[in-house]
């Protein structure tokens, strides 16, 4: 008995929706199940495109097919809504005409699919971001911080916001940010796994500053549930602990942001020896307006303004990160301290290509399917 | 105006290859009428009643000189020398060869146009108003919105299968000229108390058989949300419009149906889930659009006054205000006495390609009063402009009078009609002037359907004729204080039918009651408003 739009099938592993059932009831109803087949009950009948989507975006990573009188001009707007499979069941299908077909370019980004493919106007605002920030490098070359600042908050007002994981060195950045813009977002990654220090000094260095645009991100409940209900994955991959706590997370709440202050300098080392002061990571602008500062210069800035340490540093902390993850260090203000044992001394958040496969393993799921129903045609 | 890059030209290059494949499979039979139909659909190609009937999209009205003379190439090399401008500021050609349409959709894609999406049910092609950039009063240029929802809703894959078609306004003045009160969406650009530009939103209006205005849903949405909004709107509406009825399926009725409260509780939860995201129209895409839509430089002032024997005339009534110093709008009425309102010829579109080169920056406009505008003409060359148009029977000055009259196309091509509205409009246009009473009357707008699909846009109409089909008789039901801009109405029965004839008549004297009646520089309703609708009655029935 059809109720709502569900039709209950005697199989465990497969539930049929039509366009009838509401997102919210349908979001319930494929709980768990693996496979889920969406009626059309005809090709006009777009309803289940909406809904497939809607699954998607609910965390649905089971097999969507969509079943009915469908046209093959549909398949690749039906993939992109999120099915993996689409089942015509058409005897007299007109083969192989191709409506929508293929196109490289889209103008709207995926509704559902799990490609995550730039739209047009994103591929074109990239080209011209990357090509403002390559100008404004070059005029920013060995500027001072506050300068630096200045032109990064003309240009990116509104849609710039500074990372701070209110580590060593963090105050620098945060005094700078409120002396020149103090309306600034300030996000925090609260991974969970902080040194209580942390968190202390995160509250008091913001009121000291006067800063009160904090933004705090945290990892997904359900997420940390289902891949570190012990919290202790760090013990067993770090980069997957980063990639839950860190990089996804902060995937998330950047789509709001076209350009990020960062504390980062040349002195650090490493593949930040060749740091600009406006840098653009392939989808974002970096500003960096320390990049050029000696760590004597750091030093005295921090005398000079007079600002609250990070507790730890007294007990030889150089660079501050989750507690499980740091160690103290020999030489201040390296980064020699993080991740000691594992090939790496970056999290992560900071790697576009990175970034963009965390986000998606969420929605990507790649599923073996097999013919199931003769005089039906499927595309896979 | 916008010029397509290489995304653009690759998608509408890759549309009309694949439409030629199928038009192809058509010709030899592989594809049947039945299988061909929702194929063609999308492709603006429609069965009429003598033959195909293609509808290239116009992209808000607005186009290029060389895009003009694209559009005349066509008509005299695959049409009978015409095309006719419709209400929603497209054109169509009414007799074009299957054969020869992959020709002609390639024509367009060399100048950047296309015929996607003017039919189906799916989202139409983006009016708006024809004065846009150029008009004085206007708060910010809506057509780099315009161009950014033509992208969006493109080969949309969510919404190619709505209940039914989809039609979005936009209007940046405060005097609407878009008629977003009568749009399944209208949009309406306003600036926050903060000075941010933005949008009202309304949604839910409509004409058709059962005339809605639209409801106000939203006072105000971030412009760079505007996707996101519009997405949210279209996905409640795909999953929640009825399809089980094709007279009940558009939005309006949902609207009404759920309460526009509710619907719009609704949208908001979508867009909050949808906000903030990759809908978000990035700042460099708006700078990059809104470059191609920069305001027109300084023209120069008239140094003599013109002494053309009718320039004063066709001054005071087709040249309107412009922004921009020195330069002025130039309605052209496709609307001399006699003539089919929107009907025009290839010659008369190589005229005015040539003179938008000439004196108005190479750009024209086509209105939803299926006229066509020079939007920025320079000032010092209206005497020159005036004698060239009045050569070509394009100077009759009669934008917004009553002879500018709006019809659809009628029995004349159209398998929906029940009447030829075009005859009548033409009789209507030639007793009005040879009467002399368009000069007289001051504005007024007819328009004329020739089905209860209002195509013809009657229920807004100050004096509106909808021809419908009684027991095999066409008659025509007159309407009285219908308003398509601004505070839009849907105009009210004044009596019974009329024969063709006897509508044609009573169009005449409802003229004539407001051309005696009207207080100076009165507005049609307001007459109507003060007198009622006795003195229109009597002078129609003589009661």
């Amino acid at each position: 008995m059809a109720s709502n739009g569900v039709i209950p099938i005697k199989k465990a592993d497969c539930l049929e929706l039509t366009g009838d059932i509401s997102p919210v009831e349908a979001e319930q109803a494929v709980r768990g199940v693996p496979r889920v087949n969406i009626r059309f009950s005809g090709f006009k009948d777009g309803r289940g495109f909406s809904l497939a989507a809607l699954l998607r975006r609910a965390g649905y990573k089971g097999e969507l097919r969509a079943v009915g009188p469908l046209l093959h001009d549909q398949v690749d707007d039906l993939k992109r809504m999120g099915f993996d499979t689409v089942e015509i069941e058409r005897r007299d299908s007109p083969a192989r005409i191709r409506n929508t077909g293929g196109m490289n370019s889209i103008y709207q980004p995926d509704p559902g699919a799990p490609l995550n493919r730039a739209s047009a106007m994103h591929q074109r605002a990239v080209t011209i971001r990357k090509a403002r920030a390559e100008t404004l490098a070059a005029q920013t070359e060995g500027a001072s911080p506050e300068e630096i600042l200045r032109v990064a908050t003309a240009e990116y007002g509104g849609r710039i916001a500074m990372l701070s994981s209110f580590g060593a060195e963090a105050a620098l950045g945060l005094a700078l940010v409120a002396d020149i813009a103090p309306d600034t977002p300030i996000l925090f990654m609260d991974t969970g796994q902080h040194f209580p220090q942390t968190l202390t000094y995160r509250n008091r260095l913001m009121e000291h500053l006067g800063l009160t645009n904090l933004r705090t991100l945290k990892p997904a409940a359900d997420q940390v549930e289902a891949e570190d209900p012990g919290g202790d994955l760090y013990l067993t991959d770090g980069l997957a602990c980063c990639d839950l706590r860190k990089v996804r997370p902060l995937a998330a709440a950047l789509d709001s942001y076209d350009a990020l202050i960062t504390g980062r300098k040349r002195y650090h080392g490493g593949e930040r020896g060749q740091l600009a002061a406006i840098g653009f990571d392939g989808e974002r602008v970096k500003i960096n307006p320390f990049a050029f500062l000696s760590r004597e210069a750091v030093a005295e800035r921090y005398k000079a303004l007079d600002l609250p340490r990070h507790p730890l540093i007294e007990n030889g902390y150089a660079s501050i990160g989750c507690w499980p993850c740091t160690a103290p260090a020999m030489e201040p203000g390296s980064r020699e301290g993080r991740w000691t044992g594992q090939d790496r001394k970056e999290c992560g958040i900071f790697d576009p290509a990175r970034a963009r496969r965390a986000k998606r393993a969420g929605a990507i799921r790649l599923i073996q399917t097999e013919p199931r129903r003769l005089g039906a045609e499927r595309i896979a | 105006m916008y010029q397509y890059d290489e995304i653009d030209r690759a998608l509408v290059d890759a549309r009309t290859a694949q439409f030629r494949e199928q038009v192809n499979a058509r010709l030899s039979g592989a594809l049947s009428e039945d299988e061909f139909k929702p194929l063609r659909l999308m492709n603006g190609v429609y069965l009429q009643l003598h033959a195909y009937m293609l509808r290239v999209a116009i992209p808000y009205g607005v186009l290029s000189s060389e895009q003009l003379r694209s559009l005349a190439f066509i008509a005299r090399t695959y049409d009978r020398g015409y095309g006719h401008l419709t209400t929603r500021q497209n054109i169509q050609y009414n007799w074009p060869r299957l054969v020869d349409i992959p020709d002609i959709l390639d024509h367009l894609a060399g100048v950047g146009m296309h015929a996607i999406q003017t039919s189906g049910n799916t989202i139409r092609n983006t009016t708006t108003d024809p004065f846009a950039g150029a008009a004085a009063d206007e708060v910010a240029d809506p057509r780099p919105w315009c161009e950014l929802v033509r992208q969006w809703s493109t080969t949309h894959p969510e919404f190619t299968w709505l209940p039914r078609k989809f039609k979005i306004a936009i209007t940046g003045s405060p005097e609407d000229r878009a008629a977003i009160g009568v749009h399944d969406i209208g949009l309406r650009l306003i600036r926050s108390k903060a000075g941010e530009i933005g949008f009202e939103i309304h949604v839910g209006g409509g004409q058709g058989r059962t005339p809605v205005i639209a409801k106000k849903i939203r006072d105000y949405l971030p412009q760079r949300e505007l996707l996101a909004y519009l997405t949210a709107i279209l996905r409640v509406y795909n999953l929640k419009g009825r399809r089980d009825n094709l007279y009940k399926a558009r939005i309006k009725i949902l609207v009404n149906a759920m309460g526009a409260d509710c619907f719009a509780r609704a949208v908001e939860a979508e867009y909050e889930a949808v906000r903030g995201r990759a809908l978000t129209v990035p700042v460099e895409e708006i700078g990059r659009v809104s470059a191609f839509f920069a305001a027109p430089p300084e023209g120069r002032s008239q140094t003599t006054p013109p002494a053309a024997p009718g320039y004063d005339r066709w001054h005071g009534v087709n040249v309107k205000p412009h922004r921009v110093a020195g330069r002025t709008i130039v309605v052209i009425p496709l609307k001399a006495p006699g003539k089919t309102p929107g009907d025009i010829d290839a010659d008369q579109m190589d005229l005015v390609a040539d003179l938008a080169d000439r004196y108005g920056l190479s750009e024209i406009r086509v209105s939803k009063e299926q006229n066509l505008v020079l939007p920025h003409v320079d000032e010092s060359a209206l005497e020159s402009l005036y004698t060239l148009l009045d050569g070509a029977r394009l100077a009759t000055p009669n934008a917004d009078k009553a002879s500018d009259i709006v019809s659809c196309p009628g029995l004349d091509y159209c398998n929906l009609a029940n009447a030829r509205s075009i005859p009548v409009a033409q009789q209507i246009s030639r007793n009005l002037h040879e009467s002399g009473l368009d000069a007289v009357a001051g504005k007024v707008t007819i328009k004329i359907s020739g089905c209860i699909n209002a195509c013809g846009h009657h229920h807004v109409a100050n004096i509106g004729l909808l021809g419908v089909d009684k027991a095999g008789q066409e008659v025509y039901q007159l309407t009285l204080g219908g308003v398509a801009d601004g505070d839009a109405a849907i105009g009210k029965i004044l009596g019974p039918g009329l024969n063709a004839g006897a509508a044609v008549k009573a169009v005449i004297a409802c003229v004539r009651v407001f051309a005696e009646k009207a207080a100076p520089g009165e507005a049609f309703t307001q007459t109507l408003a003060r007198l009622g609708a006795a003195p229109f009655k009597e002078a129609v029935y003589g009661v």
